[in-house]
């Protein structure tokens, strides 16, 4: 139970760490990679759910046939699918960030002006 | 000023991020309700929303709670399963090894379906986005790099194979598999100074593949009445040839997440077969 504690308790401190850095940072790129740490924090937070003590990985091998030392395959399944759809955020904000930077030659959202660049 | 600006926000977004950490660490700490609880020190099956994955036997609790509707949740361990051992089991319902993969593509194949949809889809608008991107050459790489390129890329691309062939038996699948081969590409395009995007080859690719994952969901809707319905013998539990179709899926998803992500690296890298 104390393992569970702990990794709860880390997948709450990275969230608000992301939290704090979206509300603050004013550079795109800083932005992407506090968002991207929330993503993580998020994901952490449901494998941990599924987790027993003691447990072993959801897979059978020659040695591992005990199902009830089993952790929770059901969230695993999930955040693969959570990764896979944040890698696919992830590339299109990056995208957008090269498109921005191309076009007001600066990252920073205050520096963008949409009549300097006449 | 604007250094002012600056820290009057830092203030307010520290002081929501502490209220909000606040009420997260008191609701992790609040004493459980009376609901059904999982006792994470002595797991009890029966009480998992998993279990019938776990055990292989959704079919059978689907004929059990279509019989017994009022006793169902009190005797959910008490329906008819296989006894599951590697290398012995024959014809289990999802023959996979690897319970993850078993409902990834064989329980919740579909969902599957969606998430490489909304891949192609991003991979589609960054397409978009970088269309007028220029072709970039970067400093000439180094003879080591050259070199390390060149030997390493086989290697990689094996590995890479290795891991979404393995799908249902070792941890790993599609999609890890598809960024290992995805990541020899980026080796290539750093490595190699005259190396040519090949954006048409890899869409074919990718088109092929998916075509694939869909086509043997409509053979399972033809041939046993549901969408990828596992419509071949899953086999001995354990072995490189089991499983049935979440085998072929997976390599599937493989080949596609390869292509996929090779292609979009490619036009980050400036598009255009020029």
């Amino acid at each position: 139970m104390i393992q569970s504690t702990f990794f709860y308790t880390t997948a709450i401190i990275l969230f608000l760490i992301g939290l704090y850095g979206v509300l603050t940072k004013r550079n795109v790129i800083k932005t992407i990679i506090t968002l991207t740490i929330m993503e993580t924090a998020v994901n952490l937070f449901l494998v941990t759910i599924g987790y027993v003590k003691n447990g072993t990985a959801p897979i059978f091998t020659s040695t591992i046939s005990d199902v009830h030392k089993f952790v929770d395959p059901l969230p695993q399944a999930l955040v693969l699918t959570s990764i896979v759809i944040g890698l696919g955020t992830t590339a299109l904000m990056l995208s957008l960030a090269i498109r921005l930077y191309k076009k007001y030659k600066t990252l920073n959202y205050l520096e963008m002006d949409g009549e300097d660049e006449k | 000023m604007k250094n002012t600006q600056g820290m009057v926000n830092a203030f307010f977004a520290f002081l929501l991020v502490v209220i909000l950490g606040i009420f997260f660490f008191n609701a992790i700490n609040q004493p459980l309700g009376n609901g059904l609880v999982l006792n994470k020190d002595n797991p009890d099956l029966s009480k998992r929303v998993s279990i019938h994955y776990i055990l292989k036997n959704v079919h059978n609790a689907e004929d059990y709670l279509a019989q017994h509707k009022s006793s169902y949740f009190r005797n959910r361990d008490k329906v008819k399963s296989s006894n599951l051992e590697f290398g012995k089991t024959k014809n289990a319902e999802s023959g996979s090894a690897n319970e993850v993969t078993s409902i990834v593509v064989n329980y919740r194949g579909f969902d599957t379906l969606g998430e490489v949809t909304v891949l192609f889809i991003s991979i589609l608008g960054l397409g978009m986005l970088l269309h007028e991107n220029k072709k970039k050459y970067w400093a000439k790489p180094s003879l080591i790099v050259r070199t390390g390129a060149n030997f390493l890329f086989p290697f990689i691309v094996l590995f890479g194979v290795y891991v979404f062939v393995h799908g249902h038996l070792t941890p790993g699948g599609g999609f890890p598999g598809g960024t290992i081969i995805a990541s020899a590409a980026l080796l290539l395009i750093l490595g190699l100074k005259d190396f040519k995007n090949k954006l048409t080859m890899t869409k074919i690719i990718e088109s092929l593949a998916g075509l694939t994952f869909a086509g043997l969901g409509l053979v399972g809707l033809f041939t046993n009445g549901s969408f990828l319905t596992n419509f071949l013998p899953s086999g001995t539990m354990g072995l490189l040839v089991s499983s049935g179709i979440t085998a072929l899926i997976y390599i599937a998803v493989g080949i596609k997440v390869a292509a996929e992500l090779s292609s979009g690296i490619m036009e980050m890298n400036g598009g255009g077969e020029e």
